[in-house]
């Protein structure tokens, strides 16, 4: 009989659907799925509000629902639609439902509601991996600052007071999504950091930024806005300083507090809402990240979907105010976003939840690897810097296939 | 009952939020604009929002039915909005103002604050009054201590009021004081 951690790896080198959830103190491992819902804006309302309560089980972990809601699958939640674009024709969004745990802390502890789950069932199967070092980029330096400019005049016109401009890097490739994924997690292990591994598709992420924490009538949401690139020598406190009197990160992260607590005061109580932690640094590999926590009561007959049309597709990456802005977005990009400024993450049977903003993620679907990453016009950008940032937003993750 | 116009915005909630402390507040968005329950409202607010308010002809139309009947205050393109309808130009500016923390000094005019009072407020526009604007009941009544821009208006005649800055923005430090005043002047 394997031993849980061999067990644990078995699984990792097999092709069998897993998921990986990084949470304080380790990882879940979610797996042995019993239903998987693709979803749709017909049947999305009606998912959220009603099957997720129908899944009782004895162990209350797997009491869940994981998956990930693509951006235009929010976007047609909230009544935007998107005009027709170049598209993999991907998943609009899937959630799975498991019947095994596995949490890695400092113990691998297994629960499941399977009585064999251990007689892994793998079929022989040959992992044909590849991936390429290079990647094409959707916008070179001159058509995203032919963008920059365009949008620079909607500022000006009071049209948003804040865009992001997307980019897409792909490549051909068939990654072995787990393996990539704990190369990431060595070297930038952020707090949302998420792995979908299913039979034709992988994901993996090293998102940073939490959108939804929801326990009881408590909701919690830490929008990210303001990132410096990090050398070698650099401290936090210096970051601090920089953040600080840095007037357009500055501004431009107030912006998006204020959305925030708009978008929470939705859905709370009168004079719940408030700022928790206002403009701390978190430290990253590459980058430094300006962070503001919100919390706010919820109103009571509140539903999953009243939150989720409140809250989604999160704010802080696409800019402010966010229906004309995602409007202006559409108008422009030629590339569906897929999973990008999506969501993953997960709802309990009691209505808690936790779901964070798909950044700084890999896509690996019919053999092509997407990483996309966006930073934000504001009156004061310089296109060279902004085009810049994102490289660096893409960086740590385009490292992978170098090595 | 208060009922707030939203223009679509990302700050329209904190404004209800406040606005709620003091009394019932119902929203509506702009394409959805209900008349009856305008009708059996004391007070109309004009929300922030995107763009010019050449853009948002039905809160023309509200207003232009409701002066001097109902109070109407505007908060930023809603301020914007009550100027362009008493025939101003909204035009751009040079220097932009998006998550700003401004000084705006309270003028000799103002029936609602002490003359002088300085408050620190949150501003989000890239538009603004273009003056010399003359009416002979809207007052401009605070100015930014640093570009002089226009910052807020009274007409105490016919009970119109706007502020340019948000007194809802977290970057406001007397916000509550501010939308009290006014909502009770």
């Amino acid at each position: 009989m394997l031993n849980n951690k061999e067990y644990l790896n078995k699984i990792f080198q097999s092709n069998k659907p897993l998921i990986i959830y990084k949470t304080i103190g380790g990882y879940d491992v979610y797996t042995d799925f019993k239903e998987k819902i693709t979803l749709n804006s017909k049947n999305f309302k009606n998912f959220l509000n009603k099957k997720t309560l129908q899944s009782k089980s004895p162990i209350k972990e797997l009491n869940c629902y994981v998956g990930f809601f693509g951006f235009q699958l929010l976007c047609e939640n909230i009544k935007i639609k998107i005009p027709k674009q170049q598209s993999l024709n991907f998943y609009p969004g899937l959630v799975y439902k498991p019947q095994t745990i596995i949490k890695i802390r400092k113990n691998i502890v297994i629960k499941s509601l399977l009585k064999n789950f251990r007689q892994l069932q793998t079929s022989k199967y040959e992992n044909k991996y590849f991936y390429q070092k290079k990647f094409n980029l959707n916008l070179d330096e001159s058509k995203y600052s032919n963008l920059f400019k365009h949008f620079s005049k909607k500022i000006k016109l009071g049209e948003t007071y804040q865009i992001k401009i997307c980019q897409t890097y792909s490549n051909k490739s068939n990654i072995d999504a787990v393996n990539f994924f704990w190369k990431l997690m060595s070297i930038n292990e952020s707090p949302e950091s998420f792995l979908i591994r299913d039979k034709d598709y992988s994901i993996i992420s090293c998102s940073p930024e939490t959108l939804i924490e929801k326990k009881k009538d408590v909701i919690i949401t830490k929008p990210i806005a303001g990132t410096l690139n990090r050398t070698k020598k650099m401290t936090k406190k210096f970051a601090n300083n920089f953040f600080k009197k840095n007037e357009k990160e500055s501004k431009e992260h107030n912006m998006i507090v204020d959305m925030e607590r708009n978008d929470l005061s939705r859905i709370c109580n009168t004079g719940t809402v408030k700022i928790n932690k206002l403009k701390t640094v978190e430290q990253y590999r590459d980058l430094y990240h300006y962070v503001t926590e919100i919390k706010g009561k919820l109103k009571k007959h509140i539903t999953n979907h009243d939150i989720i049309s409140a809250m989604m597709p999160g704010g802080s990456v696409i800019g402010c105010p966010k229906i004309n802005t995602i409007k202006l977005l559409n108008g422009r990009e030629k590339l569906n976003r897929n999973i990008y400024t999506g969501s993953f993450g997960y709802i309990n049977a009691n209505g808690d939840m936790r779901f964070n903003i798909i950044i700084r993620s890999i896509l690996n679907y019919k053999k092509r690897a997407e990483i996309s990453a966006a930073s934000g016009v504001v009156i004061d950008s310089k296109p060279k810097r902004e085009y810049k940032e994102n490289y660096i937003k893409a960086k740590s993750l385009l490292d992978l296939f170098k090595t | 009952m208060i009922y707030v116009i939203d223009h679509e915005d990302s700050f329209t909630y904190n404004l209800v939020h406040l606005l709620e402390g003091f009394a019932p507040t119902y929203v509506s968005n702009y394409y959805d604009i209900n008349w009856r329950q305008l009708e059996k409202s004391e007070i109309i607010i004009f929300s922030p929002g995107p763009g010019n308010p050449s853009n948002y002809l039905e809160t023309q139309k509200v207003y232009k039915n409701y002066k001097g009947k109902k109070k109407i205050i505007g908060i930023c393109l809603g301020f914007q909005q009550i100027l362009y309808a008493e025939n101003a130009k909204i035009v751009p500016q040079k220097k932009i103002y998006h998550g700003y923390q401004s000084k705006v000094k309270a003028l000799k005019v103002s029936s609602l604050f002490k003359p002088n009072k300085v408050f620190l407020t949150g501003r989000y526009h890239s538009l603004k009054l273009k003056e010399p604007f003359n009416s002979s009941s809207l007052k401009i009544s605070m100015r930014c201590v640093e570009s002089n821009v226009a910052m807020a208006i009274e007409d105490t005649i016919n009970n119109v009021y706007g502020f340019q800055f948000h007194p809802d923005s977290f970057l406001t430090v007397d916000g509550k004081f501010l939308i009290q005043k006014v909502l009770q002047f």
